[in-house]
């Protein structure tokens, strides 16, 4: 068989969507676009690792290149049929890599404390939040909706969360079904949200805005729709929204809660609101779930007919 | 009944009365239905018509020979891989036809054409099988199929326990097979998510299908690796000392040892699902005293090291295909053991890294983060050798090197991003997101393409004849533009803030991104037709493409080219004597080149066995027993397995011996074949291994003395 050529344009044709990594819209790059300072400190560490990290990764792949195309058997370059071993080359080798990731180590260790979710020193160690008191809210997951109770302002509110800027609000986290993930991409990084178990989470935003939320793990067939808008607005606002919410009058005691916590997918969106809300109402969720007490089993074919009866029960 | 169960139950039928309840409408279902039925009729047929049962049962079915149970792993390995492939095709279409509230939905989803029902099914599906039952299976084949030859050995250690690894690994992917038509997969993930996986959450019969074919595939592995140990250690040619292993061997055993003590791990913690599931106990539930992150823990105690499991014979590949192309000794190779050995040890410290956002304190997460950097220093010493491994050589370029030098950049670039996975300042952010998910598959592209590079280095040392370069090359190059199109745009969505496991797409700005990776599998579908081509092409000129020498490269370097091509059933006629760490450049460079023993020796053989193929049957229907909660059953099968065991155990006829005379004439008719003093297109007894015919036609049993 005569030898063909693939032409070369072809080939380059694969390395296209390298391009790509150029010409995008940086808006919708929430990873680059913090709004607090967790997500900002965030950013900052994968800055850090990804320069530390090209010091020496950008000079081996210019080493390869070079030396593919340097001893391709056609250029005669010199060959040393018997070079297999050099100390001076083993030290660099081995050496090189230790170094970078002692460096990284330590950028590892520290960013670790800086975002820890228990205690994230970026606000717990920084003076501007010193003075300011922080807003307390309980998470509650279920399948698979969002309940976001204000315990201090004896409100809460499904699938939607409303904060203040540049004040801490400290969440703490569980679910009544399976594991979630609280995440917030442009306020603060993920965290499991586990059924009969307490995680914690905190953030600042530091621009009025909407932000994104959602369930970053798959929790069941209304994982996709299980988001929540997220408002950042201003102090004002913020207690003038929790008066207009306190005046709905729906009380959400445990009952009623445990009658929310049905399996229930939000196709459309909805939000409700509650206020006076049981004191405690968080603590009972999690001794509930312990005790076996609130639990639904999911219908078995429940999403395999999305215009199916069965469905329309399970979703709003 | 110990635990609540949805839907019927009947001492007879166990729970298939569901079946009545499942809608075999859906036309998705019904086209790979009748694609599996003309497909399945169309191989039973033609081995019908060609008369070929006899041949099938002799050369393959029963056959012990590590080289055909090497080839049928791969084989079982790339069917898996293409059903993966296919479940891709749908969650990429599903994504990018699902984006925003006004996209249309159709076959009950509200949105794209898969309801999450079927979505979370298919990659489940996926990910499981193109873990447990494409890249394990095509691994372990390269280990049975190359490395007895590469120590010099005639076969492994217990060649009958090896076909049993075979078969069960078979009875997993068929089970797996199985569940897409009867009754339904788990919908958890392919990590298994509890409490998700538990019966309230998952009451259908598809997390029982997957806790059941990965237990018996994990059994096949488990048992494989006891095998590939054992042959390792006991097996070697005089003079093979551990400094002349050959670098695969080396990278074979480490990835054994992560095989032997992780797989237990998985199994324990199936285990107990599974007594979750069946029995009622409580240990990975919320709610009376289970832990469910005690699962999450147990799994990636394997999860981790089943990673370096694959990731290590693929280093294995390419450290041999680069020195033969580079016509020079791999450099560092005591190095290359090392780094080897370290990342093997290395990866039993690293698990916690897939859930640093469980909120564990920082003191855990700083410890798992480090520990998963200083694999980073091995790995980092790997990519540094090859590249002075191809410095000062002579390079040459035919599809298996550009195979591996592709993998060499995936590896810097999934290494990298995996440095960056390893910080949890970082990992907080992209955790669960698609940049992961581009990241990992970025590492098991690295495999697959180490592993195409492995299939075209060693297709002519196993079959004969070279593979087509020139479709070879079409297949490279459309296969990394897949790659290209779907990860690059992946690890772009990853910053966007995408997340995975998403049936429905509620951001617009996600859908340009989502499109080019659909462009992407359209790539990979045409690589696919392109292998196909190659295979075809290849086959159909395989006289033309014919290779006689006992080294297809001419630049090889390791014991396995030193024997015919292909290999005689028994390897070797005489065992050789090894000199040097590359025994057969050394050999080239002294001249020694004749394969023609002096004096013949006795070849002593172990017999062909069915009893694996049956084991494997009785496990099969056990599952799916197990699967309907069909007790008697079970239990019938599950006492048939033992039997089998039992009478096996007192089987003394499993062995015979090749007399040297025999060996004589074989061997001069390979020569003579080879020198084309025996036209090709005569049946080779002996070529290509006929070792089947040759051990069924040996009945008695003679035992050398020393035995």
């Amino acid at each position: 068989m005569k030898r063909k050529k693939i032409p070369m344009f072809l080939r380059f044709f694969a390395l296209i969507p390298l391009l790509l990594l150029g010409g995008c819209n940086t808006e919708h790059f929430w990873l680059f676009n913090p709004k607090g300072p967790v997500a900002a400190a965030n950013l900052y560490y994968m800055v850090v690792d990804v320069v530390i990290m090209s010091i020496v990764i950008v000079p081996t792949v210019i080493f390869t290149i070079w030396v593919i195309s340097r001893y391709r058997a056609s250029k005669k370059a010199h060959h040393d049929p018997k070079f297999s071993h050099s100390n001076g080359l083993e030290v660099l080798v081995w050496g090189i890599p230790i170094i970078i990731v002692g460096v990284l180590a330590f950028f590892s260790y520290e960013g670790t404390h800086a975002v820890n979710p228990w205690n994230p020193t970026v606000i717990t160690k920084n003076p501007k939040y010193a003075d300011t008191k922080p807003l307390e809210v309980d998470v509650v997951t279920t399948d698979w909706q969002w309940m976001f109770i204000y315990p201090k302002q004896h409100i809460a509110v499904a699938n939607e969360l409303v904060i203040p800027v540049h004040t801490p609000v400290h969440f703490r986290l569980t679910s009544t079904s399976v594991t979630n993930n609280f995440y917030i991409p442009q306020l603060v990084g993920q965290v499991y949200v586990m059924p009969g178990m307490r995680s914690k989470q905190s953030l600042v935003a530091t621009h009025t805005g909407e932000y994104h939320g959602f369930s970053a793990a798959l929790s069941g067939g209304g994982f996709s729709w299980m988001d929540f808008k997220t408002k950042a607005v201003s102090e004002a606002d913020f207690n003038a929204w929790v008066e207009k919410v306190k005046q709905q009058g729906r009380r959400l005691a445990y009952p009623k809660f445990a009658a929310f916590a049905k399996p229930t997918v939000n196709l459309a969106g909805k939000v409700h609101y509650f206020s006076d809300v049981q004191p405690g109402l968080f603590a009972e969720v999690i001794k509930n779930v312990r005790d076996g007490k609130l639990q639904y089993a999911t219908p078995m074919f429940l999403t395999e007919n999305m215009d199916s009866k069965e469905f329309k029960q399970h979703s709003n | 009944m110990l635990v609540d169960l949805q839907g019927p139950w009947n001492p007879i039928f166990g729970r298939l009365g569901l079946l009545l309840e499942v809608h075999y409408n859906n036309p998705i279902i019904f086209f790979a239905f009748m694609m599996v039925v003309i497909g399945g009729t169309a191989a039973l047929s033609w081995v019908t018509f060609t008369g070929r049962w006899g041949w099938l049962w002799r050369e393959w079915l029963t056959t012990v020979d590590h080289k055909k149970l090497g080839i049928m792993y791969i084989l079982v390995g790339l069917v898996m891989m293409l059903r993966g492939f296919v479940d891709a095709l749908m969650m990429r279409t599903q994504q990018a036809m699902a984006v925003g509230p006004d996209s249309p939905g159709v076959l009950g989803a509200a949105h794209g054409y898969l309801p999450p029902y079927h979505f979370d099914q298919v990659f489940t599906a996926h990910g499981m099988i193109m873990i447990l039952l494409a890249a394990t299976p095509i691994l372990v084949g390269f280990m049975n199929l190359i490395m007895p030859i590469q120590i010099g050995a005639r076969d492994m250690a217990y060649p009958y326990l090896n076909a049993l690894g075979l078969w069960l690994t078979v009875a997993a992917a068929s089970l797996v097979m199985i569940a897409l038509f009867v009754g339904d997969f788990s919908h958890a993930g392919w990590v298994g998510l509890t409490p998700l996986t538990e019966l309230p959450y998952s009451p259908g019969v598809g997390v029982d299908y997957y806790l059941w074919s990965i237990q018996i595939g994990s059994i096949g592995t488990t048992i494989g690796a006891v095998n590939l140990i054992a042959t390792i250690i006991k097996m070697r040619a005089p003079g093979m000392t551990w400094g002349r292993l050959p670098i695969f061997t080396w990278t074979t055993l480490a990835s054994n040892i992560i095989a032997l003590t992780s797989f237990p791990v998985l199994g324990v913690a199936l285990a107990l699902l599974t007594l979750d599931r069946y029995i009622g106990t409580h240990f990975f539930t919320a709610d009376l005293g289970g832990n469910l992150m005690m699962y999450t823990n147990l799994f990636w105690i394997w999860g981790h090291p089943e990673v370096y499991f694959v990731v290590i014979p693929a280093f294995g590949f390419l450290s041999e295909i680069i020195p033969t192309f580079s016509e020079k000794p791999l450099f560092g190779y005591v190095t290359m053991v090392l780094a080897s050995m370290a990342i093997a040890g290395v990866s039993w410290t690293v698990w916690l890294h897939h859930f640093f956002t469980m909120g564990a304190s920082p003191g855990v997460n700083s410890y798992f983060s480090i520990a998963t950097m200083l694999v980073g220093i091995p790995t980092g010493v790997k990519v540094f050798n090859w590249a002075f491994t191809m410095w000062r050589g002579k390079l040459r370029f035919p599809t298996p090197m550009l195979w591996a030098i592709g993998s060499l950049f995936l590896l810097i670039t999934g290494g990298m991003t995996g440095m960056m996975l390893a910080v949890p300042a970082i990992n907080y952010l992209v955790h669960n997101s698609v940049f992961v998910i581009a990241h990992f598959h970025n590492m098991f592209l690295l495999i697959v393409y180490a592993a195409f590079g492995a299939t075209v280095y060693w297709w002519p040392k196993v079959f004969g004849f070279k593979l087509d370069e020139y479709w070879g090359k079409v297949f490279f190059w459309l296969f990394t533009a897949g790659t290209l199109f779907v990860f690059v745009p992946m690890y772009t969505l990853g910053f966007m803030g995408m997340t995975r496991r998403l049936d429905y797409i509620p951001h617009t700005s996600w859908e340009p991104l989502l499109l080019l990776e659909v462009i992407g599998t359209g790539f990979y579908l045409l690589s696919i037709l392109a292998f196909v081509i190659q295979l075809g092409v290849s086959i159909y000129n395989r006289e033309k493409n014919r290779v006689v020498a006992s080294d297809a490269w001419g630049t090889s370097r390791s014991v396995e080219w030193m024997t015919h091509t292909p290999p005689p059933f028994y390897n070797f006629a005489v065992t050789p004597v090894i000199h040097a760490r590359d025994e057969w450049a050394w050999r080239r460079e002294h001249g020694l080149t004749n394969l023609m023993p002096e004096k013949f020796l006795d070849i002593h053989m172990p017999k062909n066995t069915a009893v694996p193929l049956i084991i494997s049957f009785f496990t099969l229907v056990c599952g799916f027993a197990l699967v309907w909660r069909i007790w008697w059953l079970a239990a019938a099968t599950f006492a048939a397995i033992i039997i089998a065991m039992i009478i096996r155990s007192f089987d003394k006829d499993t062995d015979y011996i090749i007399p040297a005379a025999e060996v004589e004439r074989m061997e001069k008719e390979i020569v003579a074949r080879a020198e084309g003093r025996i036209p090709a297109g005569e049946p080779a007894p002996v070529g290509g291994g006929a070792g089947g015919a040759y051990a069924s036609k040996r009945t008695p049993t003679q035992r050398r003395d020393n035995d």
